[in-house]
């Protein structure tokens, strides 16, 4: 490749710095029109920029803009652009590391409620385009014979995902479209609560989960087998009551279409 | 190319499932965005393979930047051609442009420079998309609003030599080429003109925003009197090029758009009539 000041790749350069903001050499490499000056022109690039990934964060975001409002979420978005170039050819995945950076940088980390609809918003948008994976039913379950549940393990849906979670972001998210933009409160949960996020079929689903529930998904998700899951739930129920409660809780999850496999 | 006759299609939109299943028979095909459906599952791909069992489709990508000086993304091509081994298109296609380098994504179209330098560039690359994914690429003028000073081709000579050089086939959008005609101040008829017949597949049409010294290519507006006039030309040029309205933003009702592409389909069938 040639390296003459007008190269491909010379050009190529200077046009990206000059949309990043970071080069301004490349208006020298452009004309004028009869009509408008390169500038102008060349604004149509550089707003054009930061206008598409804004559009991709708000169609990602919902809940985010319902807090923040466009003026505050427009801020925040450019700030976002500015520390995180798109590195996918798809601006479907442009906002993956919103929450990372709305719990890492000032003032943002200020607002924690922010960052946490942020990983709940962006878990539901993973869940969205996840892997197809029927669920399993109890029926299969039931048909199993009895020495099976010794060594029986499973495996969930692709698109199965956990949070813990101190706001009470996904119950503000259901209220989302029914306030003015920047009016959506998230208030603080009595205590860290844990969530799973799932797609059975088209639709995603999200639910929260009991203390016994959250440490049995764990478990289940590491490939435990039930008399794991028994003792994972035993804690909080004592030995006596933890196949019952492992049992029950395992129907729940399987009836919810959490559930993509098993083994023994 | 399949048996079916492939006129007059649209934009495949999520806005737009559910009554294209309901209401069969309006469109011959569609296009789909194919970054849209580069994805593992989810309510996109079922709704493209089920659209799919009823009509031909089109993929049409805005990532591949053909003209980048990045090397190509291997990933990528092998997602695009997975997609096309699912869907089996008419035909893949994508814009004559870059998208960014190293290693970033602009996520515009952003149009090269028409040197030889870069024509040289752009038609070796070609080939090899070509032969990664086994099919003849189809390529897009894209709208620009910035004329290169190092340009030595013109926009229309340099997407001739390309087609030609690199054996690729040509997505004439007639609503680019009336923004940069505009735009760079060039005669739309003379870039008509010069496109090369055989290899010219398909046309674009959209709308977009005037903004007095400039327009800009923003397709979420419906397609105005100048373009259809310049469409005429293009089908007196190039007759039974497939046509497809492509609108990307201010999505109307599904009904609107089968409005416009009737307006396409009689002024496609007077000139075919008068040429008759």
């Amino acid at each position: 490749m040639s390296s003459n000041a007008g190269s491909l790749g010379d050009l190529q350069r200077a046009f990206q710095d000059y949309l990043l903001a970071s080069s301004d050499t490349f208006q020298s490499a452009v004309r004028d029109s009869s009509k408008a000056d390169r500038i102008t022109l060349l604004d149509v690039y550089r707003d054009g920029y930061a206008l598409r990934l804004i559009e991709a964060l708000t169609t990602d975001y919902p809940g985010v803009m319902a807090m923040a409002g466009p003026a505050d979420f427009d801020h925040m978005a450019r700030a976002y652009i500015a520390a995180h170039p798109s590195r996918h050819p798809s601006v479907r995945w442009y906002g993956s590391g919103l929450a990372d950076f709305l719990s890492l940088t000032e003032p943002y980390s200020r607002t924690p409620a922010a960052a946490e609809m942020a990983r709940f918003e962006w878990a539901l948008g993973e869940a969205f385009d996840s892997p197809d994976v029927t669920p399993i039913t109890a029926d299969a379950l039931m048909a199993l014979p009895q020495e099976a549940w010794e060594s029986l393990a499973f495996t969930t849906l692709p698109s199965l995902r956990r949070l813990v979670l101190a706001f009470e972001a996904p119950q503000a998210w259901q209220r989302r479209e029914e306030v003015e933009a920047g009016d959506l409160l998230v208030e603080r949960a009595p205590e860290p609560l844990a969530w799973a996020i799932w797609r059975p079929d088209l639709v995603s689903n999200f639910r929260s989960l009991e203390a016994d529930e959250a440490a049995m998904l764990d478990a289940l998700i590491e490939g435990r087998s039930f008399p794991e899951l028994c003792e994972s739930v035993a804690p909080f129920t004592g030995d006596d009551q933890a196949p019952a409660r492992a049992a029950g809780l395992l129907r729940a999850m399987v009836e919810g279409g959490m559930i993509a496999g098993f083994r023994y | 190319m399949c048996a079916v006759d492939i006129d007059f299609g649209l934009g495949l939109r999520p806005e737009h499932y559910e009554e294209i299943a309901a209401n069969p028979g309006h469109v011959s095909w569609f296009e789909a965005l194919s970054e849209n459906y580069m994805v593992a599952g989810g309510s996109p791909l079922r709704w493209l393979d089920r659209l799919r069992r009823d009509y031909p489709m089109a993929l049409h990508g805005v990532a591949l930047s053909i003209g980048s000086i990045d090397p190509l993304d291997r990933r990528y091509l092998d997602e695009l051609k997975a997609l096309a081994d699912r869907v089996q298109p008419l035909w893949v296609s994508d814009h004559l442009c870059f998208t960014g380098l190293r290693g970033q994504n602009m996520h515009d179209l952003l149009p090269l420079p028409y040197t030889e330098e870069a024509l040289n560039h752009v038609a070796e690359r070609v080939m090899q998309v070509q032969d990664h994914l086994g099919r003849r690429l189809m390529l897009e003028n894209v709208s620009s609003y910035v004329t290169y000073a190092a340009s030595e081709l013109s926009e229309w000579e340099f997407i001739a030599e390309l087609a030609r050089r690199a054996d690729c086939e040509i997505l004439l959008d007639v609503n680019n080429v009336y923004v940069s005609a505009f735009n760079h101040e060039f005669d739309a008829r003379t870039f008509l003109r010069a496109m090369p017949r055989e290899r010219v597949r398909q046309f674009h049409l959209a709308g977009h925003t005037h903004k007095g010294s400039h327009i800009i290519d923003t397709h979420d507006e419906p397609i105005v009197p100048d373009v259809w006039s310049l469409y005429a030309e293009a089908v007196k040029l190039f007759p039974g090029v497939p046509t497809m309205i492509e609108r990307d933003a201010n999505i109307p009702p599904y009904a609107e758009l089968l409005a416009e592409l009737d307006e396409a389909r009689r002024i496609a069938g007077t000139v075919t009539k008068r040429a008759a």
